[in-house]
Parts: structure tokens; sequence; C-alpha cells
């Protein structure tokens, strides 16, 4: 969690010591490319968030649709995880965090006072970059959400919901024998899917992932990209990586973001062979800084 | 060239590596001197509080033939209890002993041997009739346990070479109890008595049951206290308050409560509890009270430091999968964070096991023999007995000291150990 | 036009990398620059020595080729190249297919140059050469400028010299079947001629093939097989 974590993501960078930020912010100018789409899950509008008197992001505008991958990439600091984390408003924890603009989930503001942040992430689930499995059973980590919001009328029910998230994260296989062993006890990457099977088990309709694979070895990440690939049938997923090459293999759409700005976003293809701002192509190349 | 001076760096370090390998060895040594130190005088204080005391969880009985009529025990033929609990048990014994050595006629010489009993052995003479009330009449082999001096004489702890006017114990009675070993009535038991009574002006008659008891009524009302109070302020401060001036101020207050000296706590006990609130002096309620005040802010501070060593990552996915901010901290954070708050309120614990101090100050220390049995009884706990008896010359009351020092570390070792055992067994990994 | 940042990659070894490659596919260029001049030159001057100092400039050529194409292969496997670093590895994978062509053609003309010399009585049809081969000279030229410049503008303008080549190439065709049906001894090098100016456009086609990877690797836009003003109005 890191640097995610922490309240006050550092936005310095090099040139900060002449500029300040905002300066530079709208020195970047407008983004480039279509943020929209024609029939969107969730839709993020002029949103700005601050840390305590520190803007964090600055007027992004976004849009998640349904059976579609959107990858957020980007330098250290720069906002993607912020607004990863917006959209389940996970940020509500942070006492300091203020969001304005609007974000929506099937057209409905997430953040108005009817919104229940519980239902709400009940909703839009999540997926952190550490996997994060509960010190339990196997089978009490994928159980806990669905108790918690009583989709299960008894016990069997249940079982089912458990059985069917665990083969949906593709994992069932490996651990179905042991499904009383404590979730801890698991590879790396088997925990990730874990977390993955434990997320589904709320029959969520959008699942953020804030960079799912970083912890973990190539092989691990190849079975989790190929997973993200799967679960794009049903879901819409937002994943924030570090990784390019990740964002390049697991996503329809990319969005590059630049000290709290959205620059720019496009197909990922494009993003890849032939992205049009230059901080974008600066990024992708490797020329950064 | 840059062979040259690769070769140079080598032996530049080649050079300083004595100095510092001599350096991390001195470093050693010094840490290992330290340990050994410190070992060194846990050994001696241990070895010298088990030598001393030891001999404490021994007793010296001496072997009777008491006649029990009713005449010496000066009660009637049906005597009722009120009269078996005032007979004259004292009578029975010195006449048994008279009876053993008839040659003693001198009033002086009678004193010295009817010394040889403990004055505590009528009171277990008064049980057993009581018990028994047909026991009037009969004669009867007891072993009663002996006077203190005979105790110290019998355990080696009088020179008999001295001349006699240098030691209590004269030489009438030494040749008295070396005759009673010979006919073997005089023996050496487990000291029950130790574990079974409550406080005594006879060193040989005088347990610590009394202050166990006290201590544990104490510590009983100080846990049910401070636990809930200081697990439900940890939560609080850490999970729910908001940061600011206000939640820093009693931070800061918190961790100075820590530091405040405990005889100042007793004050506040006495001058709240009982001058205030008219609670009973001497009452273990009070005394768990006013320990309760002192262990708050350990228990709150390990408690809060347990609470934030769960890992965030725990948090991020109770919430991540919509659980409200009271089921996380309920279903996740607290469990995980239970053995460190357990083994936090288990130091607490033992910290106010062995307070002495606060408990001076509400009247915990008067000489109370009877066993406490509910929380408003007068009563002691260990520490305080161990400072009376500390006090008191009797040579049987330094041992007594010792050994009550031994339960009391004993008490510290147990619960410590259940400290390690809790955390051992609920520790979970992730 | 995009600008490239000067600071280059945070991995230096992958800009030294790219341009020693980049540096390799100059060299090819200037080889098979100097390849189609002397091809030309022996051609018109019937000269054996340059004609065969083509045949094993195109050895050169081809061994310039694979080593470009290997260093491609490497920069592939190890640096996973995106966007314009992408664009640049194709382009040269492609445009060093293209130079080997010319070369290839170059050394067609050298070989009939050589084979030329040995014979009695030469027509003056291929002094007839020279006209065209200098517009596809400047064209080649032009191209391998506009490849180590990246200037897209100067790309346009090279790719649209082409079509006067077609033209000027199927004029030069017509005239040599006048000279065939007036002279029908010297059909078989009326024949040879018109291969050598068959080469020649196609050294002209290879040339704008480079002009449009070039097009390619700056804008990010594959103009092959559209119209080409249509592009440059919509690029420039």
């Amino acid at each position: 969690m890191n640097e995610e974590v922490n309240p006050l993501p550092s936005l310095e960078q090099d040139q900060t010591s002449e500029q300040t930020i905002e300066e530079i912010v709208a020195s970047l100018g407008d983004t480039v490319g279509q943020p929209r789409v024609d029939d969107p899950k969730m839709s993020v509008s002029n949103v700005d968030v601050f840390y305590g008197k520190k803007q964090a992001i600055f007027g992004v505008d976004l849009d998640i649709a349904n059976n579609e991958v959107v990858s957020m990439i980007g330098p250290s600091g720069c906002g993607k995880s912020t607004l990863l984390r917006c959209l389940n408003r996970m940020n509500d924890t942070i006492p300091i965090c203020r969001v304005s603009g609007e974000l929506t989930l099937d057209g409905e503001d997430i953040y108005s006072k009817d919104t229940d942040p519980v239902l709400l992430r009940a909703r839009v689930g999540m997926v952190f970059q550490k996997p994060n499995p509960f010190p339990k059973s196997i089978y009490e980590n994928v159980a806990y959400g669905p108790r918690l919001h009583g989709l299960n009328r008894n016990k069997a029910d249940l079982d089912d919901i458990v059985v069917n998230s665990l083969k949906k994260a593709g994992i069932y296989n490996e651990v179905k024998n042991r499904l009383d062993e404590s979730g801890t006890s698991l590879s790396g990457g088997q925990q990730q899917r874990l977390c993955i099977a434990r997320t589904i088990a709320c029959s969520p309709e959008v699942i953020l992932m804030d960079e799912p694979c970083s912890a973990l070895d190539p092989i691990a990440t190849a079975k989790i990209e190929e997973l993200i690939d799967e679960l794009r049938e049903n879901y819409a997923i937002a994943i924030v990586t570090h990784s390019m090459q990740q964002a390049a293999r697991v996503s329809q759409r990319t969005a590059y973001f630049h000290l709290g700005k959205l620059v720019e976003v496009g197909d990922t293809d494009t993003i890849f062979t032939n992205p049009r701002h230059e901080l974008t192509e600066n990024y992708i190349t490797g020329r950064f800084g | 060239m840059n062979a040259q001076e690769e070769l140079n760096t080598t032996e530049v370090v080649r050079g300083s590596l004595k100095r510092r390998y001599a350096r991390e060895k001195r470093f050693r040594l010094f840490g290992l001197a330290a340990i050994t130190a410190s070992l060194t005088f846990l050994a001696v204080l241990l070895i010298t509080i088990t030598a001393r005391g030891l001999p404490a969880f021994k007793q010296t009985f001496i072997q009777l033939e008491v006649t029990l009529d009713s005449k010496t025990l000066g009660v009637g033929e049906n005597p009722d209890t009120n009269e078996l609990r005032r007979a004259n048990y004292n009578g029975a014994i010195k006449k048994s002993l008279t009876t053993l050595f008839p040659d003693v006629k001198k009033r002086k010489d009678k004193k010295a041997l009817y010394k040889l009993v403990s004055k505590g052995g009528q009171y277990d003479l008064q049980k057993r009739v009581m018990a028994d009330p047909s026991l009037v009449g009969e004669t009867l082999k007891v072993w009663l346990p002996v006077g203190d001096d005979t105790n110290s004489y019998i355990q080696g702890n009088i020179d008999s070479s001295l001349p006699e006017k240098k030691r209590r114990f004269k030489d009438n009675q030494i040749l008295w109890v070396d005759q009673l070993t010979e006919d073997k009535q005089i023996q050496r038991r487990f000291n029950s008595t130790f574990f079974e009574r409550g406080d005594s002006r006879e060193p040989e008659m005088a347990g610590i049951k009394g202050s166990l008891f006290g201590s544990m009524l104490t510590l009983m009302v100080t846990l049910l206290l401070s636990f809930p109070v200081a697990v439900a302020t940890a939560i609080y401060l850490e999970e729910f308050a908001p940061k600011n001036r206000w939640t820093d101020l009693i931070e800061v207050n918190i961790n100075n409560l820590a530091a405040v000296p405990s005889i100042v706590f007793g004050l506040l006990g006495l001058a709240i509890f009982i001058n205030f609130f008219n609670l009973p002096r001497s009452a273990p309620i009070v005394g768990g009270l006013v320990l309760s005040l002192m262990t708050l802010p350990t228990i709150i501070i390990s408690a809060r430091a347990a609470l934030k060593s769960v890992p965030p990552s725990i948090r991020d996915a109770a919430l991540g999968v919509g659980a409200s901010k009271l089921q996380v901290v309920f279903h996740h954070v607290l469990p995980l964070a239970m053995p460190g708050i357990l083994t936090g309120t288990i130091i607490g614990m033992a910290q106010a096991l062995g307070e002495t101090a606060p408990l001076l100050m509400i009247g915990m220390v008067a000489f109370i023999v009877d066993v406490p049995t509910s929380l408003t009884d007068p009563a002691t706990v260990l520490p305080v007995q161990i400072y009376q008896w500390a006090d008191l010359p009797e040579k049987g009351f330094v041992e007594k000291t010792s050994a009550a020092i031994m339960v009391l570390l004993a008490f510290l070792i147990v619960m410590n150990a259940a400290a390690v055992y809790l955390r051992r067994k609920f520790e979970r990994k992730w | 036009m995009r600008t490239f940042n000067p600071e280059g990659h945070t991995a230096h070894a992958f800009d030294v990398e790219l341009n020693d490659v980049k540096h390799k596919v100059m060299t090819m260029g200037g080889l098979v620059e100097s390849m189609v001049h002397n091809g030309l030159e022996a051609l018109l001057t019937m000269d054996e020595v340059i004609g065969l100092q083509v045949t094993e400039d195109d050895h050169k050529a081809n061994q310039l080729e694979l080593d470009i194409d290997e260093d491609c292969t490497r920069i592939l496997a190890r640096r996973q190249p995106a966007a314009s670093d992408l664009r640049l590895v194709i382009t040269i994978i492609k445009t060093i297919t293209d130079l080997e062509r010319i070369g290839d053609e170059a050394e067609k003309l050298g070989r009939i140059a050589v084979k030329l010399s040995n014979e009695p009585n030469t027509p003056v049809y291929y002094k007839d050469l020279h006209h065209l081969g200098e517009h596809v000279k400047v064209m080649l030229r032009d191209a391998l400028d506009a490849f180590t410049r990246m200037d897209v503008e100067a790309a346009f303008h090279t790719a649209a010299k082409d079509e006067a080549i077609d033209t000027e190439y199927s004029n030069f065709s017509r005239l040599l079947i006048t000279h065939m049906m007036e002279n029908p001894a010297n059909v078989s090098h009326a024949l040879d001629v018109s291969w050598c100016a068959r080469s020649l456009e196609r050294i002209a086609d290879h040339a704008c093939n480079i002009c449009e990877y070039v097009i390619y690797l700056v804008e990010g836009q594959d103009i092959r097989h559209s119209n080409l003003d249509e592009m440059r109005k919509k690029l420039l």
C-alpha cells in the first residue's frame, strides 16, 4: 500500500521548485482523447480531490463501461490510486480527503447523502495491491462478504456462493480439499485470487483493482491477467497498474494520469502504438523525467 | 594503474579489518558481561530468597497424648458449642506436657516447657473437638505445632555451643527436645498451615491464605473494571475518534497517567472512594478500584499499540467487501489485536499484583487474621503482607517473608507465562 | 510535428542501442545509394570494374541487413519498446528490407554493365537511361535524408516524385519500343535496357516506401494504399 495509503501522496517533482502544481497542471492542457463511452457503468465528471489543502486530482472526466477493462497508468503520486479509491468511497476513511464533482454508478451519484458507502462497496468491489486475505479459513474469507450482506438464505446457499466464487476466480481446483485451511497459508498468487474470489462473492457490478499484481511473480501475474480477461465478461473493471505492459495486455482502454490530471485516454491499442500527448509518449517509452 | 588502485583498496580494507573485528568482539563482550551481571544478580536474589524461604514450607510438630477430661477443659457434662469454644484447651496441653516430663517442678522451668508447643496448638485442638464433641473425656494422640524457638532449634538455627544466657533456647529445653526427638515424638512435615491460615502474631501459625485471597479479590475487581474500560477507550481513540487537539490532549494525559507515582493513586482512592463515597476501608473493592486507575493507562497504551499494529490491509480488505466501520473493528481488528491486548493486560495485572504503596493509603495494611470472603471484607494483599512480615523480629517471620515472596514470584511467573502462552496461541500470521 | 524528448530514455543503454541501429541503417542507406550510383555509372560507361564493385557491395548490404535485423529482434525482446520506439524499430525492420531490394536492383544494373562491357558493339540506348537514373538517384537520396531527419514534409515531397518517375519510365518504354521496331536486330539489347529501366523504376518505388515508413514513424499513421494528397492535408 505504501504511498497509496499515505494520505498526502508526494506530488513533488523536480519542476515544482519553480512552478506550483496548479500552474503545471494548467500547462498540461485539456485531456486528449475521448473519456466518454456510450453506455457507462460508472462515470466520473469534473472530479477534484483534495487532501487537506493539497489538490490531488484536477477535474478528471472518465467513464467505465461494462465488459471492459480500463487501466489507469502514470508515475507515482499521479492520483490514479486516489481516483480508484474514490470510486467505492474508500477515501471516506481519510478524514482530510475531500471530493468534489460528480461520480455516478448507473447514473446515481455515489457521493449523495442517500448512498450508503457500505452498500456501494458491495456493488463496487475492490482488490488491493498486497494480497490481504483475512487470517481465517479460505471458506470464511469468501463467505464473509455474503454473510455480512445477508446474500444467502441458508448454509447450502452460502456453500454455493463460496464454491462458485472460487471457481470464477480460477482457484477452486487448487483449494477444494482444504477450504478450512487458513487463507494466509496460500502462495501470494493464490492469495490474490482468493481476494478476487472474496470480492466476487459479494456479486459486485464493478471491480476495482489497485495494482493487483505488484507483489506477485510473473506466472501468478499471468494467471491473474488471464482471470481479469475472463471477468470482463461479467463486470466492469478498472485497474491501476505500474506495469505498462500489463495495462497493454489486459485493458481495452487506457488512461494516463500526470500530477493528478488525466492527460490522455483512449483505446489501449492507440495509446501504446501512437499516443498523442507528449507526456504519454515519454512515459510509455520510458523517457520520463 | 587501475589494477594497482584495486590492490591498494584491498590492502586498505584488509588493514582496517582487524580493528573492525576487534571492535565487534569488544561490543559482544560488553553485551555478554552485562547479561552475565544481571543474571548473577537475579540468581543471587533467587537463591537467597529460596534459601531463606524454603524452611518455611516445613513445620515441626510434636506428638502429645492429650486427655480431654471435662474438668481440665472446664466444661460441663454435656457442653454446648459456646462452652466448647471457650474451653481451656491450653490447660489440657500443659497437663499432657507435665505428664510427659513429671520431673519439671519449678515455675520457671514449667514455663519453658510449655513454650515447646505453639500457642496456636490450642486452636487446632479446639477445632477438632468442636468438630466432634464426643472427644471430650477421651485421651488422644495429637500432633501439635511446636513453638517458634523450638522450630528454630530443630532447623539448626540455634547454636547449642553458645553460653546459655546468650541464646533464646535454654539448656533444659534442648534436653527435652532431644529426648522427644529420640522417642520419635517430634516430626517435620509439609507446612500446610502456611497456605491454610491467615495472618497471626505467632510465626508458626501465620499463613498467607488471607493475603492471597485478598490479592485475588482485588485483582478480580481490577481486571473486571480496567479491561473493558481500557479496551473500549483504546478502540475509540484508535479507530473512531477524530484526530484533533482534544484527542491529542487525552492521549498526552493517558501517557502521563502511566508515569504518575502509584502512591498518588492511593491518595486519590482515599480521598474519593473512602472519604467521599464512604466505601469501607481495607476492602478489596477499594483496592481494586485504585489499582484499576493505575492499570488503565498501561492497558490502554498496550491495547492501542496492538490495534495500531494490525496491518491496514486487513481494514481495507474488510471495508472493501462492504463491512461497516464497527464490523471492521469487531470482526477483524480486535481479534487480531487481542493477543497484544491480553499481553498488555496481564502485564498490567502483574504490576497491580505487586503494588503496595497505594494500598497502604487505603488501609489494606491492617493486621487481618480472617480470610476475606467478599469484596467488602477487610483484607490485605500479598505484597503488603510481605511488607508487614519483613518488619517483625521473630526468626519465623523472616522465613515466612521469603516464602511469601516466593509465592508472589511464582504468581508473577505464572501470569507472565500465561501472557506468552496466550500470545502464541492467538497470534496469527498475515 | 512531434518533438521528442531530448533527454532520452531513463535507461541510457536503450538510447545507445537505438542510436546504434539507426546509425547502421544510415550506413546501409549510404552503401545502397552508392551502389545505385555506381550501377548507373557502370552502365553508362560500360565499365566492368565498377560493375563488379557493385556486385561485391551487394554482399555487404545483405550482411548489414542481417545485422540490423538481429539488433532489432534483440531490442524487441529485451526492451519491449512502445509507442515511438516501437514504431522506430518496426520502421527500421521494414526500411532495411526495402534497402536490401534496392541493393539487389543496383546489383542487376552492375551485372548487365559487366555483361555489356564484354560485348563488341553496343547501341547507344543505354545513354538514354541517364535521365531516368538521375531522377531515381535524387529521389533515393531525398528519401534517405527524410529518414535521417525524420522529416515528414520532405517525405511527402519525395513520395510525390514517384508519379513523375513512373511517367518517365513509361515514356522511356515507349521510346524503346520505337527503337525495337526500327532496328529489330538490337532487340536483345533493347530488352536489357528495358530491364535496367525497370530496376530503376523499382528503386524509386522502394524509396517511396521508405518515405511512407518515415511518415508512419513520425505521425503514427499508416499512409500506404491511400491518397497521398489527402493524407498530407490531414497530417500537415
